[in-house]
């Protein structure tokens, strides 16, 4: 058997390993020099090169572990690499890794789903440090369908009884915006184009944040509103330039993904914003539609809290104007409580001229689904005992005729 | 065929041998009737009959009760509450009288009154907290029952209308009925689950249903441990609510994550139901053994959500 290297004495490159008795020794075939013996080496044998050899590997340490682990390990800190994480979110997704293996109920899944779980650890890692991660950028890292990673992600927050903290919105703008390719002069990007990348991310988060108030985000994925808000923010820091440019244009030119709920949700934000220019002293004047409403967004977004309060009832008014039919004309609003929201509410008056001002909920609530409604058990159903005597005649009409399983013996050639 | 309750989680229920409708059988009309004409191995547990009302009982007390009472007087037995009764415990929680239509067969029409049958349900005495005044409806009741002999599917599904069976499928015949619109699922094993049923009883009406359909098909099937498995009931509270809050100040209970689901998944530890809180204000709670567990865990959450109603 060859080694490799060359013979000190004689310059030759033939040496073999042989053996003296039990002892090992590299010995030079052409001049019988030896070389070395009595080397205690390990698997990889490399000693001449003196490289020093990993404690995880002479010791077999790595050996203890399984390999399904070890590659479910080395898959983990790779995406921690690629998603450039601190090296604490690494360890701790690693030990939440093992963990998680060891539980009965993954020991055994398939590895599609052991390595969906690397990934799941990752983020659930992310989540507990605020660190802003969403599961569709994991999916598409892992090339699993969302629904897959619901699932496992589910199973292991329940299994490891991990408690995972809600996704910060701030930090999501943030790292989102970061994305976008608005921010430096490009060759495909025109120059009025071109943002300033603090006036962007600080007026997107506060559309967000108005997005929130008006309950556009309870229940809904975040990144469509996001990017809504981040085309109205862009839009309106320079209006005249960019009033013209598409939403689907703006996504392409950014270089980011235009989810499809996102339209929706650009819809939805305008409206907010309409109904609150209405309540703008010197914007009344002015017959607002979607596309001039964004030329006054910096203002809208100033006195925010006034407008919202003016724009919109809480509910409290609505059933208090239901409630007290008979006090006073329409016109006027009621007096009961002389709360400060109060005095905000538009009158009845104001109401035929813009449209109701409407009340501040969810638009599930606005614009409710049709849905037939299931009627409330009536009278009959609820003195059913479950033992009631069950009549030949009704079984009867669920069981076949002779002539009809006949003719189905025939059609289906019934085995 | 009398189980030992203490060991066998399936509950005996001690209808039974008295359900199961051969043609040889007299109808059930006769049931209760018959109960007391021939006396037979009447059930020796006595537990599942709720006493709260009498004044001062304990748990401990009530049970010496009952087992003196057994001796003396026969009892008609609900076979509802004994297959909703499952651990064999005493009812105890306030909760548990607020059955709003817990029909229970009439102990008069057989002309016998043991004073100790449970009455019609009670009002819950809460004194504390005032109660939501919304009532969960159920809508799903699933319920499994063991009818006890091998079945040939393919056989079922030529003889039977409303069967369908795909082997390649799913390895068992889907049969539906029109009253109470249900659906079940049997197993060649003889298993069967029944599902879509608004009712305890209407569920087990629906069951009876199909075992009868199983049993004109020429085979020897009973109705053998009947248990109700899982009860789903949804409600609305008709208040918009701040999901993101509720997350934040119940957070070892809940799990918000709008990315994948828009509703805000509540696991409550006492009594164990799941319950589903949309932003809309809709509420839907799934994980019940029991009726009493989905009113009670709807009366704990209700003012937890009251607290984020006016959240600006």
């Amino acid at each position: 058997m060859a080694a490799r290297g060359s013979c000190p004495g004689c310059g030759s490159t033939a040496l073999v390993e042989d053996a003296h008795y039990a002892q090992q020794q590299l010995v030079c075939a052409a001049c019988g020099c030896v070389l070395s013996e009595g080397l205690l080496t390990t698997t990889y044998a490399e000693e001449e090169h003196l490289r020093e050899v990993a404690y995880s590997q002479s010791t077999g340490q790595k050996e203890q572990l399984s390999r399904c682990l070890q590659r479910g390990i080395r898959r983990v800190q790779d995406l921690c690499k690629v998603l450039q994480l601190p090296t604490v979110f690494e360890e701790t997704a690693v030990s939440y890794f093992q963990r998680a293996l060891q539980h009965p109920s993954f020991h055994l899944v398939s590895l599609e789903k052991k390595e969906l779980l690397g990934g799941c650890c990752i983020f659930v890692t992310c989540r507990q440090h605020n660190w802003p991660l969403t599961m569709g950028t994991i999916c598409s890292l892992l090339y699993v369908k969302q629904e897959l990673f619901a699932s496992v992600y589910l199973s292991l927050q329940k299994e490891l009884g991990l408690s995972v903290p809600a996704l910060s919105l701030g930090d999501l703008v943030k790292t989102h915006l970061n994305s976008f390719q608005l921010f430096q002069h490009a060759a495909n990007v025109p120059a009025p184009f071109v943002e300033d990348k603090e006036k962007m991310v600080a007026r997107t988060m506060q559309i967000v944040e108005l997005a929130s108030e008006t309950w556009l985000v309870t229940g809904r994925h975040p990144i469509p509103i996001v990017t809504a808000a981040a085309f109205l923010s862009w839009q309106s820091l320079q209006p005249a330039a960019r009033l013209t440019c598409t939403f689907a244009r703006f996504c392409k030119l950014a270089g980011v993904d235009l989810p499809p709920p996102a339209h929706l949700r650009l819809k939805e934000l305008l409206e907010i914003l309409l109904r609150m220019a209405s309540q703008l002293a010197w914007l009344r004047v002015f017959n607002m539609d979607k596309k001039t409403v964004v030329k006054h967004i910096g203002d809208l977004l100033q006195h925010r809290i006034f407008l919202l309060k003016n724009a919109f009832c809480l509910e409290d008014e609505e059933e208090q104007h239901a409630m007290t039919p008979g006090e006073g004309s329409p016109g006027s609003p009621p007096a009961a409580g002389g709360a400060a929201q109060e005095e905000g509410c538009p009158s009845e008056g104001k109401r035929q001229h813009e449209g109701r001002p409407r009340p501040l909920l969810p638009p599930c609530l606005i614009n409710p689904r049709k849905r037939l409604r299931t009627a409330a058990p009536s009278a009959s159903d609820s003195a059913i005992t479950g033992d009631e005597p069950i009549s030949d005649s009704e079984i009867e009409q669920y069981l076949r005729g002779p002539e009809e399983i006949r003719a189905f013996r025939k059609a289906k050639a019934w085995p | 065929f009398k189980d030992d309750l203490s060991t066998s989680p399936q509950l005996f229920t001690p209808m039974s041998p008295y359900d199961v409708d051969l043609p040889i059988q007299t109808t059930e009309d006769v049931l209760f009737g018959s109960q007391f004409n021939q006396p037979k191995e009447l059930p020796t547990d006595f537990s599942s009959v709720d006493l709260s009302f009498l004044p001062d009982i304990t748990q401990d007390s009530k049970e010496e009760n009952l087992s003196e009472a057994g001796h003396d007087m026969q009892k008609e037995f609900d076979g509802s509450i004994s297959s909703r009764n499952e651990d064999s415990s005493i009812f105890v929680d306030e909760s548990s009288l607020s059955y709003p239509d817990a029909t229970r067969p009439s102990p008069e029409a057989s002309g016998v009154c043991p004073p100790l049958t449970p009455m019609t349900p009670m009002t819950p005495v809460t004194p504390a907290s005032e109660s939501s005044g919304i009532v969960p409806q159920l809508q799903n009741i699933v319920s499994t029952v063991n009818l006890a002999c091998k079945l040939d599917l393919k056989n079922i599904a030529l003889h039977a209308r409303n069967a369908e069976y795909n082997p390649k499928r799913f390895a068992a015949v889907i049969m539906r009925i029109r009253e109470p619109r249900t659906t079940a699922l049997i197993f060649s094993s003889g298993k069967m689950v029944c599902t879509g049923a608004k009712s305890e009883e209407q569920s087990r009406l629906a069951a009876r249903k199909y075992a009868r359909v199983v049993q004109k098909l020429g085979f020897p099937a009973k109705f053998l441990d009947f248990k109700i498995q899982n009860m789903v009931g949804s409600c609305d509270v008709r208040f918009p609510i701040r999901l993101e809050g509720l997350v934040l100040t119940h957070q070892q209970f809940s799990s918000y994550e709008p990315e994948l689901f828009p509703g805000l998944i509540y696991r409550m530890v006492k009594p164990r139901i799941v319950l589903l809180i949309f932003v809309s204000g809709k509420v839907v709670l799934t994980g019940a053994k029991e009726r009493s567990e989905i009113y009670e865990a709807f009366e704990n959450i209700y003012p937890i959500l009251k607290g984020f109603k006016k959240a600006s």
